[in-house]
Parts: C-alpha cells; sequence; structure tokens
C-alpha cells in the first residue's frame, strides 16, 4: 500500500499533466468562439467577451481590444464602434444600406453625394417570386415587352429565360449575404445629404455588412460593459467558407461505414482461418502477415497510384474503401490474438451437432469475439476519420473530400484563414472523436486489455 | 456446408451492399449530356470568392449564348497537382484554369493538348496579346493555353505613413537606393531611451541603437512598430528580384540556370541588407504578428508596412477592408532607374485543354468565347484586372474601379515586363530558390553559396531533362504534329 | 499429406483468401513494381523508361535527401523514446486505484485518437511565435522569451517532437493493459524483501512489460520513419524554413506529386523500406535478451 503522501504527490502531477494535456483542446474551443480581433489579442484571454458602450444613445457593441485592464474608471479611452449609412428610398419599405463614396462627415445640410447601393432583381416564376439576373445587365429595362433573365438552377447553373417586364421588381439587399453574390448588381446615385442616416451596428456584426465603417469615440473606461460572449456564428461561417461541408461530411462516414464492415467481415474470417483451424503451414504464413506490417506506405504508394489509374479509379472513392475488404494485418493479428482465447471445447461442440466451419464462425465465435471485433470496428473507424495521405493522393474533386482533407484544403488556400474559423472547422473534425470515445470508453479500455499485446 | 437462412441473408446483404456501392455510390463515370442532350463540360478552376463570381457570370453567359453545351465551373484546390493527376488518372476536366508558369512543365510531361489548329482556324493569333503573355502560353513551338485574367506587380505605398514621416506622398521612390533610405524613415521601433520606453523612427537613431538592433542577442530591447519595407512580404516573388537588377534567371534557349550571376547575387545581398540592418530576430517577430492575407489584418492594409511589392489584385482588397486607407501605386523602382525602368513581372492565369479531355472541341469553343473582347473585358473587370487584350475598348478603363490600372497596364507593355522563367522545371527551381532565399534572408548562409547551391542542385536537374528531351523529341514532336 | 490435412489446408486457405488477395494486389505487385520503378524514369503521364541505377546515384549525391534523412533520424530518435518513457510514466501513474483516474486516462488518451489534422492546426496556433499561448505562458510564467518555434529553423523538429509526446495516448493504454496483467504476489514478495518504489519498477515492472516494450519500440519506429500528416500541414511541402523539418515522406512525397519524379520517389520508397527493416531487425536483437514472457 502507498502512503498518503506520495498517493498526494501522483495526484498533484496528474492533475498537472491532465491539465497540459487538455490545454491544446480548450485553447482550440476557445478560440473557436472568438471574435476575429480577439484571437491576435495579447495577453491572450480564455473567454470571448463583448464590451458595450453607449453610442449616441444606443448600448452596442464596441471594439476595445487594446484597452489595459488598470485603467481606471474616470480614464478617458476610446473605442472603435461601427456603423453602415442608410438611404430612405421613396418606394422601399426598409432603408437601404449603401457605401458613401465621399465621408459625409459636414455640416453642408445642402450637399449632395454620390453613394453605391446593392440591389438584384426579383421576378415571379412559375407562380413563385425567385432572385434572378437580367441577361444583358449592361442595357437599361424597358418599361414594357419582354425580357431575357436567367434563373438559377439547383446545381449552380442558370436557364435563361423571357418574361413580362411587368413580373420584374428591383430589391435592395440589406447585407451582402441575403442573396447570392452572383446577381448582385451595385447601383450608383447621387442623393441629398438630408437622406442619409448612420445605423450603429454591433461590433462584431462587421464582418456581415454589406458596407460597414469605423470610427472612434472617446468615452471614461468605466462606462464599458463587459460580458462574456460566446460567438456560436463562428461554426456557421466556417461551414460556409468551407463551401462543400456537408459533403466532406458524408463522405467520411460512407468511408467509414464501408471501411469498418469491410475490415471486420474479412478480417474476422481471415484470423478465423488462422486461429481455430489447424493447416500445414499455418504459422509460417501468419508469420508473413506479421512481417507485412512492416511495408511502409510510401512503398506501394507510387504503383498502387498506377494500379488505380488503370482501374479508372482516380478521383473516386474506391481507392480508399476497396483495399479494406481485403483484410488488414494489425486487425488481423488482434482478432487471431481474442479467437485464440476462446476454448477449443466450444467449437468441438458443434463440430459433434454437425457444425460447418463458416456456421461455427458465425454462430460460435463471433457472438463471444463481440468486444475485439468492437475494438477492431473503433481503430478501422478512427483510421477512416483521420486518414489524410489516402485522400490528398486519390481525390481530385472538392467534392469527393473527406473532412480532414477539407480541413487542410481549408488551411492551405491562397491566402489563408481566419483562426476563429479555421479552429471552428477543426473542432468539428476532431469532436465526433472525442464523442465517439467516450460512448465506448469501455469498449476501447477493456477491448485493447483483453487483447493482451503479447506478441 | 448447410446454413441456417438467416446467415445467408447477411452474407446476401453484405455482397449487395458492396456491390450497390461499388455501382452507384461514388461510380466515375461523368454524365456528359443534359437531359436536353447539351454536352457538358467540366470545368476546374483556382479561384474562389469575387474571382470565381466574375468567371461564373462569363460562364453563365456562355451557357446562356447557345444551347450546344453546358460548362459546369468548380473551384478545385491545389489545381496544379489535382490536374496533373486527374490527367494521369485518365478522368481530366475538359477545360482547366494554371497559372501561365505551369504551361512548359505540362506541356513538356505531354499533358495537355496542343491548341494550334484550333487557334488558327478561330483566327485567334499572338499579336492580339501582350507579347510576354504569348511567350508563356508557347513551348516547344506549339501554343498550348489562352491567358485570361493577367496582372503585373507594382509597389503600393501607405500615403498616410509617407506624411506623417514627413515624405512627399505624391513622389513615391524612384530608385533602389531611395527607397532603402525612405523606408528608414518609415520604420519605427520601440526601445529604451534613459529609462523611459519611447518609439523612434529608425533615421532618429542613434549610431549606438542602430548598432543595437542589428546585434540579434540584444533583440529583446527593440521592438520594430512599424517596417518601412520587408522585401520578404508578401514574398510571392522572392527568386524573381534580380529583375530589378537587370538580372536572368535562365539562359536564352532554357539549357542552363543562372541564379548564381552578379546582378542576381546584388539582389540577394540586397535582401540580406534588410535583416542586417534592422536585426533578424527583430525582424522575425514582427513577420510573425502579421495577420492573414486577405484579411483586414493584412499587414500593409494595418498600416504596419508602409511600402509593399503587391499585384493589381491588391485594390480589390484595400476597398474591402480598409476603404479609408490613403494610398497610391508606382512602378517599383529599379536599382538602374536610367538603364532599366519600369521593371515588373507579368503573370496571367490561362485556361488549357488537358490531354485526353473527353470534349476538346466544345473545350475549346468555350475558350475561343472568352478570349472575344467584350467577355474577356467582363471578366477582367470582374477581377478588377486590366485585358490581356492589347486592345482595349474606351469603356473598359472608364468603368474600371482601380484608380491606379493605368500603371499596371504600362508596366505591362513595358520591355522590361518579364515572365517566370518559362522552364519545365520551374517548380523545383521555385523551391529551391524559395528555401535558399529564406536562408539568405536569416543570415545563416551568404548569398554567393547559396546561389551557387541552388545553381548545382537545379543545373543537374535541368541536364537530365534535356537529356530526356532529346531521347523523346522526334516521338513527341510527331505526335503533338497530328495532333495540331 | 493426409487426405484430412490436404482438406485442412483447403479449409484454411479459403478462410484466408481475403488475405491472400489483398496481400497479391495492395502488397506484394506494388513493392515488386516499386522496386522496377526505382531503375526507370517515370512521371506517370509518360511510359517509364529503364535507366538502371541512376536514381539510386543521384540520391548519394543529392543533399536534400541527406538532410531528409537526417531530420527523420533526429526527429525519430527523440521522439520515440520520448514518447516511450512518457507513456510508460503515466500508466505507472495511473495503474494504481486513484480519485478521478478515468477521467485521467481520457484525458492522456483522446489526443492519440483526433485526427492529425486538426492536431495540426492546434499546434500551429499554439506555437504562433507572437500570439500563441504557449510563448505567452513562458513569459508570464518563468520570463522566458520564447522561440519562434515553428519560424526557427532550430526549432522546427523540436515542436514536431513535442506535438508528438503530446500524442502518446495509445501507447500508453497498452502499457497500462500490460500492467494489469503483472501478478501482484510479485510485488508483495519483492516488499518482504524489503525492495522500494524505484527498486519494484526497475526490476519487476520493466521486465514484466518488456514485451509491450518492445512492440511500441517497432511500431514506433516504423511509425516514426514515416511521419508525414503533421509535418506537411504544419510546414507545408517544403519542410519550413531552411527546409529544417523536411521528414523523409514530404519530401518523398513532393518528389512523387510535385515534381513527378515518380521513379526517384520509389527508389527513396525502397531505401526506406530498407532502413526501417534494419532498424526493426536491431530493435528486435537488442531486445531480444531482455524479453520476458510471463507465459514461458
Amino acid at each position: 500500500m502507498s502512503s498518503k503522501p506520495t498517493q498526494f504527490l501522483r495526484f498533484t502531477i496528474l492533475c498537472l499533466g491532465g491539465f497540459i494535456f487538455s490545454v491544446p483542446m480548450l485553447w482550440m474551443l476557445s478560440t473557436s468562439l472568438k471574435p476575429i480581433d480577439q484571437t491576435m489579442s495579447l495577453p491572450p484571454t480564455w473567454l470571448p467577451t463583448a464590451a458595450h458602450v453607449e453610442v449616441f444613445g444606443r448600448l452596442v457593441q464596441v471594439g476595445a481590444s487594446d484597452i489595459p485592464e488598470d485603467t481606471a474608471d474616470d480614464q478617458p479611452v476610446s473605442v472603435a464602434y461601427a456603423y453602415q449609412w442608410h438611404l430612405d428610398l421613396p418606394d422601399v419599405a426598409e432603408p437601404v444600406p449603401v457605401r458613401v463614396l465621399e465621408d459625409p462627415m459636414t455640416d453642408q445640410l445642402d450637399t449632395s453625394i454620390r453613394v453605391i447601393a446593392n440591389y438584384h432583381w426579383q421576378a415571379m416564376i412559375n407562380g413563385r417570386s425567385t432572385s434572378v439576373r437580367l441577361y444583358d445587365p449592361d442595357t437599361a429595362v424597358p418599361d414594357q415587352g419582354t425580357i431575357d433573365v436567367l434563373v438559377p438552377l439547383r446545381d449552380g447553373t442558370f436557364r435563361r429565360e423571357t418574361i413580362p417586364v411587368a413580373d420584374l421588381g428591383r430589391v435592395y439587399d440589406r447585407t451582402d449575404e441575403q442573396v447570392d453574390a452572383a446577381i448582385s448588381q451595385e447601383q450608383e446615385m447621387t442623393v441629398s445629404i438630408t437622406k442619409l442616416r448612420r445605423h450603429i451596428i454591433d461590433w462584431d456584426e462587421r464582418e456581415f455588412l454589406a458596407h460597414p465603417l469605423t470610427a472612434e469615440i472617446t468615452v471614461p473606461a468605466g462606462s464599458i460593459a463587459y460580458s462574456i460572449h460566446f460567438r456560436w456564428r463562428n461554426y456557421l461561417e466556417a461551414i460556409k467558407e468551407m463551401a462543400y461541408f456537408p459533403q466532406y461530411l458524408f463522405n467520411s462516414l460512407l468511408l467509414c461505414f464501408l471501411t469498418v464492415t469491410g475490415t471486420v467481415i474479412s478480417c474476422s474470417l481471415v484470423a478465423y482461418g488462422f486461429s481455430r483451424i489447424e493447416w500445414p503451414g499455418r504459422d509460417k504464413v501468419f508469420f508473413i502477415v506479421l512481417a507485412t506490417m512492416m511495408i511502409p506506405f510510401p512503398v506501394v504508394m507510387v504503383p498502387l497510384y498506377g494500379l488505380f489509374r488503370e482501374l479508372g479509379w482516380i478521383g473516386t472513392l474506391h481507392p480508399l474503401w476497396v483495399p479494406f475488404w481485403f483484410a488488414t494485418p494489425f486487425n488481423i493479428f488482434l482478432l487471431r490474438q481474442f479467437f485464440r482465447t476462446i476454448p477449443r471445447e466450444l467449437s468441438e461442440a458443434a463440430t459433434i451437432d454437425g457444425c460447418g466451419h463458416i456456421r461455427i464462425f458465425l454462430q460460435v465465435i463471433l457472438p463471444l469475439a463481440t468486444p475485439a471485433v468492437a475494438v477492431v470496428a473503433l481503430f478501422q473507424f478512427l483510421a477512416t476519420w483521420n486518414d489524410f495521405l489516402g485522400p490528398l493522393i486519390y481525390l481530385t474533386e472538392q467534392e469527393d473530400f473527406t473532412l480532414a482533407l477539407g480541413l487542410q484544403s481549408f488551411q492551405s488556400r491562397q491566402g489563408g484563414t481566419p483562426w476563429h474559423y479555421l479552429m471552428a472547422a477543426s473542432t468539428m473534425v476532431v469532436l465526433p472523436v472525442i464523442v465517439l470515445f467516450f460512448l465506448a470508453q469501455r469498449t476501447f479500455i477493456e477491448g485493447i486489455s483483453m487483447t493482451g499485446m503479447k506478441g | 456446408m448447410i446454413l441456417p437462412p438467416w446467415c445467408r441473408r447477411v452474407f446476401l446483404l453484405a455482397c449487395a451492399t458492396i456491390v450497390a456501392i461499388a455501382l452507384t455510390g461514388c461510380g466515375d463515370s461523368r454524365d456528359d449530356r443534359t437531359a436536353d442532350g447539351r454536352i457538358i463540360l467540366q470545368y476546374w478552376e483556382k479561384w474562389g470568392s469575387f474571382e470565381a463570381e466574375a468567371m461564373r457570370r462569363v460562364v453563365d453567359d456562355y451557357n446562356a449564348s447557345q444551347d450546344q453545351v453546358l460548362v459546369k465551373f468548380l473551384t478545385v484546390s491545389q489545381i496544379d497537382q489535382k490536374v496533373l493527376l486527374a490527367t494521369a488518372g485518365g478522368n481530366p476536366p475538359d477545360i482547366a484554369g494554371l497559372w501561365g508558369y505551369m504551361v512548359p512543365s505540362y506541356a513538356e510531361k505531354n499533358a495537355l493538348t496542343p491548341l494550334d489548329s484550333y487557334i488558327a482556324e478561330a483566327g485567334i493569333s499572338g499579336e492580339d496579346y501582350y507579347p510576354a503573355l504569348w511567350e508563356t502560353v508557347s513551348h516547344r513551338g506549339f501554343v498550348w493555353a489562352l491567358p485570361t485574367t493577367p496582372a503585373t506587380v507594382a509597389l503600393h505605398y501607405n500615403k498616410q505613413l509617407f506624411e506623417e514621416a514627413g515624405l512627399d506622398p505624391e513622389r513615391p521612390p524612384q530608385s533602389i537606393a531611395e527607397l532603402d533610405a525612405m523606408a528608414e524613415k518609415l520604420t519605427i521601433v520601440e526601445l529604451e531611451r534613459d529609462g523611459q520606453t519611447i518609439q523612434v523612427r529608425y533615421s532618429d537613431m542613434t549610431t549606438q541603437e542602430q548598432a543595437g538592433i542589428a546585434d540579434d542577442s540584444r533583440a529583446s530591447e527593440f521592438r520594430i512598430i512599424q517596417l518601412g519595407h520587408s522585401p520578404t512580404y508578401p514574398g510571392w516573388w522572392l527568386p524573381m528580384w534580380g529583375y530589378w537588377w537587370d538580372a536572368s534567371l535562365v539562359n536564352d534557349d532554357g539549357t542552363r540556370v543562372t541564379p548564381a550571376s552578379e546582378p542576381n547575387l546584388d539582389a540577394m545581398r540586397w535582401i540580406e541588407s534588410y535583416t542586417e540592418k534592422y536585426g533578424k530576430n527583430n525582424m522575425l517577430a514582427f513577420g510573425s504578428s502579421f495577420g492573414n492575407f486577405g484579411s483586414p489584418q493584412e499587414p500593409f492594409l494595418e498600416g504596419q508596412i508602409a511600402m509593399v511589392i503587391q499585384g493589381v489584385w491588391m485594390y480589390n482588397f484595400i476597398d474591402q477592408f480598409a476603404p479609408r486607407l490613403e494610398w497610391g501605386v508606382a512602378p517599383f523602382p529599379s536599382a538602374y532607374p536610367n538603364t532599366t525602368p519600369k521593371v515588373t513581372i507579368l503573370e496571367s492565369d490561362v485556361l488549357v485543354i488537358p490531354k485526353g479531355a473527353r470534349h476538346p472541341d466544345a473545350a475549346f469553343d468555350f475558350i475561343r468565347y472568352v478570349n472575344q473582347q467584350g467577355p474577356m473585358e467582363k471578366l477582367c473587370l470582374g477581377h478588377r484586372k486590366f485585358s490581356p487584350l492589347v486592345k482595349t475598348s474606351e469603356r473598359f478603363l472608364q468603368d474600371h474601379p482601380n484608380p491606379y490600372i493605368e500603371v499596371f497596364i504600362d508596366l505591362a507593355s513595358s520591355p522590361n515586363a518579364r515572365t517566370t522563367p518559362l522552364i519545365p522545371l520551374w517548380q523545383e527551381y521555385l523551391s529551391e530558390m524559395n528555401v535558399s532565399i529564406n536562408s539568405v534572408y536569416r543570415q545563416v548562409i551568404e548569398p554567393e553559396p547559396a546561389m551557387e547551391r541552388v545553381e548545382q542542385r537545379i543545373q543537374k536537374k535541368l541536364d537530365r531533362a534535356v537529356r530526356r528531351w532529346e531521347l523523346t523529341k522526334d516521338v513527341r514532336l510527331a505526335e503533338w504534329e497530328q495532333m495540331r | 499429406m493426409t487426405p484430412g490435412e490436404r482438406q485442412k489446408l483447403r479449409l484454411g486457405l479459403a478462410f484466408i483468401s481475403p488475405w491472400i488477395i489483398g496481400f497479391a494486389v495492395f502488397g506484394l505487385y506494388p513493392v515488386a513494381m516499386a522496386v522496377y520503378f526505382s531503375f526507370c524514369d517515370y512521371d506517370i503521364l509518360r511510359s517509364p523508361i529503364l535507366i538502371g541505377t541512376e536514381n539510386y546515384t543521384y540520391m548519394l549525391q543529392d543533399e536534400i535527401f541527406w538532410l531528409s534523412l537526417w531530420n527523420t533520424a533526429y526527429y525519430a530518435a527523440f521522439a520515440v523514446p520520448l514518447g516511450l518513457i512518457m507513456a510508460l510514466l503515466c500508466a505507472v501513474l495511473l495503474n494504481k486505484e486513484i480519485l478521478g483516474r478515468s477521467i485521467f486516462r481520457t484525458l492522456f488518451y483522446i489526443p492519440a485518437i483526433v485526427p492529425l489534422v486538426g492536431v495540426a492546426m492546434i499546434w500551429l496556433w499554439l506555437f504562433n511565435g507572437q500570439f500563441g499561448l504557449v510563448n505567452y505562458a513562458l513569459s508570464y510564467l518563468f520570463g522566458i522569451q520564447g522561440p519562434l518555434w515553428l519560424d526557427d529553423p532550430a526549432w522546427t523538429k523540436n515542436t514536431l517532437i513535442l506535438s508528438q509526446v503530446w500524442q502518446i495516448g495509445g501507447t500508453m493504454v497498452l502499457f497500462l493493459a500490460g500492467l494489469q496483467d503483472v501478478p501482484r504476489s510479485l510485488y508483495e514478495s519483492a516488499e518482504l524483501d524489503g525492495a522500494n518504489s524505484l527498486r519494484k519498477f526497475w526490476s519487476i515492472t520493466i521486465p514484466m512489460v518488456s514485451p509491450v516494450i518492445y512492440f511500441n519500440l517497432i511500431m514506433g519506429i516504423i511509425g516514426g520513419m514515416q511521419e508525414f500528416v503533421k509535418p506537411f500541414v504544419m510546414l507545408g511541402p517544403d519542410g519550413g524554413p531552411e527546409r529544417s523539418a523536411l521528414l523523409y515522406a514530404v519530401y518523398l512525397y513532393q518528389n512523387a506529386f510535385t515534381y513527378n519524379n515518380m521513379g526517384y520517389a520509389c527508389a527513396m520508397a525502397v531505401v526506406l523500406f530498407g532502413i526501417i527493416l534494419f532498424l526493426t531487425w536491431l530493435a528486435h536483437v537488442g531486445m531480444r535478451r531482455h524479453l520476458y514472457y510471463a507465459g514461458d
């Protein structure tokens, strides 16, 4: 029995180790919930915060990232707030966000200034109101008659249609997002300065609005209200930025399903052949199986590429799952170890009852070996979910990518990516594995112990 | 062997699943006809975001302009590898958008379809384009691609920082020497003086302080707040810095690489002079504080760097993320402004038809469409670039939002507009150069041995490529001649 | 062979037929082809041309090849033993009953199973020279100015090694399984002889788990020499500044799929195979005398 002090020491070491081991994950999670300006702040903060200040009579979220914590309450500090110019148009219900071409920070109320607004065309197509594009955007829309428009289809292409001009209406977009950028257009107009209104917006919303501007305002440090504020929106944005995210997820899951079934079926059959049937030369052949574990993937990488090319499989998912239907050495080894522990008497009894090997395999061995099969299935799931080199080599089209490859191509895209989206995307790739582990923790640990790693 | 019925069911089910998935799940037989009988063309492009949007509009116009062909536009990352691998895999896209510098290596590897006969038929000729661009798309006497959106690079500078430093914002540097002098005025360093932490311009630092900042062991006493210029930012054209010293990277017939020529070494010494002056560790620490390109935290947009070399696309990012930035554009000054003025790198995106594409004729029809003045100007306007065609409409320049577009066009027509070296081994050469120049910048190795090392390694590979070409030349040329 | 044996043989072969087919198609054939290609000039698009041993002679003069070999040797020489020692320590600490044992086990194990691409991303962010948490912690806790990690050639490999040590969970769980099998009676009798904890660890625990050490060492060597994902994602295909972390597998990949020198890549792969075989043999010979099987 170990004494109290040593136990305490052990506990302390474990706590410290556990903390160090979990920091990277926690940091990932924390970053994934921050706004961009807090990802790069020094000193780093663990919890994303939002600062609110009253600006022109409204309480809004402002940018106040560089204010030292020990600032006295009455000291004036400058914070940044964001705003958009809004314009009242006669026949439009809501004020339209616009971009001003000169800064209207003037007191002259009789000036007119040039502004740019985004709009798109909306038309009645088959009785439904649809956003469309003009086929020829360079010429003015006639007052009557018909006009050619392009109607977006689901697969990203357009269909050309001729419709009456009366069915066409102009819609001003509140943000860049509400409508596909492909059909959004800009309109420049000259308006009186009296028609413009400054609309204050939350600091975090800048990224998502059409024409945000920022300005600074000086307030006493004490008037800033700080609160913890998780930006779950990062996840949505990351999914949107990754373009094919649902497709990646589907591909990963499909591949996991295929490789897991393939591995379990083929490896258990082979393991049975190596453990429950006595045939001459069996152990020598098994030694070869073990030896093949030594073949590094790079050795077979190029010729396999050539082989799959001959089969016409490059750019499809086949190379990533078909080989797993032909048994992998490590899993054969694991299952064989386990099958050997099942008492001989059971299968002998079954043989006396007149069962063939297939039946013994299915009705005696497999049910008893469920824990080991579960371990193999889990390992295979992880291996496929985490695989990167295979998809990197064999997949050519973005929509066939797996999550791991999608994540990497998201990061390596020209121009880099913002850290908060990247960490949100990473969290989405990592989290399923962690959840799976928690669900199947006992299977994992017990399965490994039961398999007994004795060569 | 007698099986209980449920076993058989399980087995059959498993087999059925495999077969079903193999047949349907991810078949490699791409549909190449629409329901109404149009040929579907796969078009892979490297662009995302607004650039893709611009091309998508041109594609939509093309699809709407006729009813024989439907082009499907796909954004593909790491396109340089993907297209080659798909071509090798015998399943290439019908049209691919590559960078111009890839043409020689792709052509040499027999991965492209020669376009000569198509071009002759369509009445397109080399005179329609800027000469350097036509060189880019030709290799071994054949034409392999047609340009889409070109770009030149120029000096972008922050006028506000110029004013703060007491410089004339309307007078950008005229030579490298002047750029270096201005950079000293535009660099602000945080340091301790008489027990006070203050920020001073490099040009106002005392001689001891300047010696201190250059001394790496004392890096912690200094912090760079703002930098006049950094030769390694953004670092996308490091091997080509020699062009501003009138250097070449290859000899005329492309059989020898010349990274160690004297003018190139001058350029390397210049790169190294920056780390020598401002201290390696300070520069690296400052460099790791940069936000990503294409974000509002990009150092030029943030005002961390006052002068950068950037392409014509920079306007988009300024417009999007820093609309209030007061900026100017001028030709990046050369070392010898009197003899070699207006140096720039002229690059272009190109459209190719990979070898083995299923519908080359239809694919070329699309490429031909894009290379007409109207669609081309629409595309280039969408990219906020200039047109590769020498003839541009009045309206194009009027409509162009980039206030400095004419600087870029002027540079494109300059006799010192240079392309990347057009040799099949450019990829290897590029990565070798980048690694070595980074080492020079970090003062790990002197310019001379570094460049000699590059020359030795790449020359060996080039000799091998030349030998291989000699071996297969006759077969290849005959084959291409037939495809013409 | 008796008819009974013959039938058994047929049955056995029938059961292992999936492996036989798989081994022939995805093992034997590619390895043979790799050896053949290594004597060719081959770039996938054009047919291979036999060029004799040129790939191998070129390899001898290729400085980058030697550099990548050295980087990989350095990486494996530190990452594998460090990982083994750390994993064994964690396993020993977790072996006895202690408050919150399963939570600790989970905390240590999870990093080992999360996708490597995700790990690489986290690491890139954690070890950012300017805004990274690690450098901030170093200066905050110890007043040390941390290195620029992935930007500093002297530190790139060490960063990779650290990230590998963070992922020792799998090895640790195997050790735990091995430790569970050590009979308590051995410890008890040693205690009667007055052995202290260290002594017990050295004379009982280590020999008893030696098969697991052996297994993990061999697996570690095979894995370490092929390390690809993390260096590739964290430092790009060129291996970071000065190619300081260009590992063998990354250089091989670059030759194969960036430069399309498939022949050279195959020659490198064949050499890698040889190196792995040699190291495994070395480990086997070194450990053989110290292996101890409870059952034997």
